[in-house]
């Protein structure tokens, strides 16, 4: 009797095979909205590298563009798409249809997060890719120049920087670009009408809050005068503990904003 | 199946509770009208019980579930029709093969009979049908999961008269012993002869909970030419004479719900203990 109410206890938190069902779900009833916006962005990334070659003579793109301009498009769409998480809460019936659907909320929550986040740092990069390299082969028929070709282990091979502590260095960048993208995330999740330009306000409005607090307790009141130790201010002594301290605090405001998300997803009321 | 003791709820904190300490009891095998005037909570009540909203006081039980869990054992043997609704722009094979698997029991033979009973033609988007064939679709397709409890909001606005009269005789039809369905409606005369029992929401508590059987043979009601009389109940003019509602003495009548939903909505303290 146990076994089997922990089995149910478990088909209730998660099922592969209704996790499954939610993607299957997704993709039947978005398909012609997952096409347009993937013509739409392979449109976009064709027609801005164009009009970068052709104002500069007709030179191919080189790694280094491609590098910048990967990071870019990925940043900008990659916001956009983070920032329309959970469509369902746009409109009241489609939140009622979503909540109604026989998934657990770990599954919905988890399935939001992966076909988000997972697509944006795993298939924008990748439709970046194949369009640069359209963009350059027919481009080529054009030019004097000769495009090369940038291959798959080229685009992602990275040159780590010498740091004391490569480990928390490379937790810290992936954890900050999570960041920028979990934000927009939890956002969509939190407000109901234009989540993205309400987010990036409530963003806004901490950035300026704690920038004047810092200076009304650093300056006007004068806190900075009493020469205090850096261990006091909680202020890192060396670039390593630095890495280390910034690292940690963004994987926490990372797991801090999901479970925001995930509880904002529990307790949505129609 | 469904227990709900002392329920209490409200939208914001300053406003006066909508439920307070509300009680209901329904068992499966029947099919229960929802009733009650404009704001009396009969949506807000809906969604209470299949757990779009939490409660803010009190006991829900759905088939041994806290519907605010939101468990998928619970979610899959529950189906929502709500008045205004989101349909997306795909064809009906293809919203079949997207949510039909989540439905363990779903009918797919029933759903093309149905849709055939509707007359809905062949789509290649859902968005392309007018409101009430939309409507029509997803009633099928609700019949069809199979669901132990089906809630339908108003599911007869939109529907044009033939629609009307095949819903009814496709709800009689279609369902199963272990199931129940609760229908919120304003249109009682759309839903007459398929209720079995009767839930009767005002201010906040219900003022009737009654299966019709009870009602029938307590009450009669008839048409007669003058409203006058001892043990007349109730009446309304009606072309051609009164309806009335008198104490039942011999047998059963046919229940004339909106004429019964009139009498106690106008506050007939007689009727109001009659069906207490």
């Amino acid at each position: 009797m146990a076994t089997k109410n922990s089995e149910n206890m478990s088909n209730n938190t998660f099922n592969g095979r209704r996790f499954g069902l939610l993607f299957k779900q997704h993709f039947i009833h978005n398909n012609k909205l997952l096409l347009y916006s993937t013509v739409a962005y392979v449109g976009v990334v064709f027609l801005l590298l164009s009009i970068v070659q052709v104002g500069s003579e007709l030179v191919p793109h080189d790694l280094e563009n491609f590098r910048g301009f990967l990071l870019g498009f990925t940043g900008v769409f990659g916001v956009l798409y983070a920032g329309y998480s959970f469509p369902a809460f746009r409109a009241k019936e489609s939140s009622m249809n979503y909540l109604m659907v026989p998934g657990s909320v770990l599954e919905k929550f988890l399935f939001e997060l992966v076909s988000r986040l997972g697509l944006i740092l795993i298939l924008l990069p990748f439709l970046f890719w194949i369009t640069f390299h359209l963009q350059g082969y027919f481009f080529d028929l054009f030019s004097r120049y000769e495009f090369k070709s940038i291959g798959l282990s080229t685009a992602t091979s990275v040159q780590l920087p010498n740091v004391d502590s490569l480990f928390w260095f490379t937790a810290l960048i992936f954890s900050a670009v999570l960041l920028g993208f979990v934000v927009p995330f939890t956002g969509a999740a939190m407000f109901t009408k234009q989540p993205l330009i309400k987010t990036l306000f409530s963003v806004a409005l901490l950035v300026i809050f704690y920038t004047t607090y810092t200076y009304l307790v650093a300056e006007e009141l004068g806190v900075n005068k009493y020469g205090l130790n850096d261990s006091m201010w909680l202020i890192p002594t060396n670039e390593a503990g630095a890495f280390q301290f910034f690292a940690i605090a963004l994987v926490v405001a990372n797991v801090v904003l999901l479970f925001v998300a995930y509880r904002k997803l529990r307790e949505k009321e129609v | 199946m469904i227990d709900i003791q002392k329920l209490n709820f409200t939208y914001t904190k300053k406003q006066q509770p909508l439920f307070n300490d509300l009680d209901c009891h329904l068992e499966p095998g029947s099919i229960v009208g929802l009733l009650g005037k404009n704001g009396a909570g009969k949506t807000t009540l809906l969604k209470l019980m299949i757990g779009l909203l939490y409660p803010s006081g009190g006991r829900i039980d759905v088939m041994s579930h806290d519907p605010g869990k939101r468990q998928p054992s619970f979610l899959q043997e529950v189906f929502f029709v709500s008045e205004e609704f989101h349909i997306p722009g795909i064809s009906i094979s293809n919203f079949v093969k997207a949510n039909a698997p989540f439905y363990p029991r779903f009918n797919k033979e029933l759903l093309e009979s149905l849709l055939s009973d509707f007359e809905l033609p062949e789509t290649t988007s859902l968005q392309k049908l007018s409101y009430g064939q939309k409507k029509k679709f997803l009633i099928s397709f609700a019949l069809s999961t199979k669901c132990k409890l089906l809630v339908l909001d108003e599911p007869t606005n939109g529907l044009d008269i033939p629609s009307k009269s095949i819903f009814r005789k496709i709800m009689a039809g279609s369902l199963d012993e272990d199931q129940l369905v609760i229908i919120s409606t304003h249109q009682v005369k759309d839903v007459e002869n398929l209720i079995d029992k009767i839930l009767m929401l005002e201010n906040g508590r219900f003022i009737m909970q009654k299966d019709l059987y009870d009602i029938s043979s307590k009450l009669n009601f008839s048409t007669a030419t003058s409203a006058d009389g001892e043990d007349v109940l109730y009446s309304e003019m009606v072309p051609g004479g009164y309806r009335v509602i008198t104490p039942q003495l011999n047998g059963e009548s046919s229940v004339d719900i909106e004429l019964l939903f009139n009498a106690i909505s106008n506050g007939n303290e007689k009727l109001r203990e009659y069906v207490k």
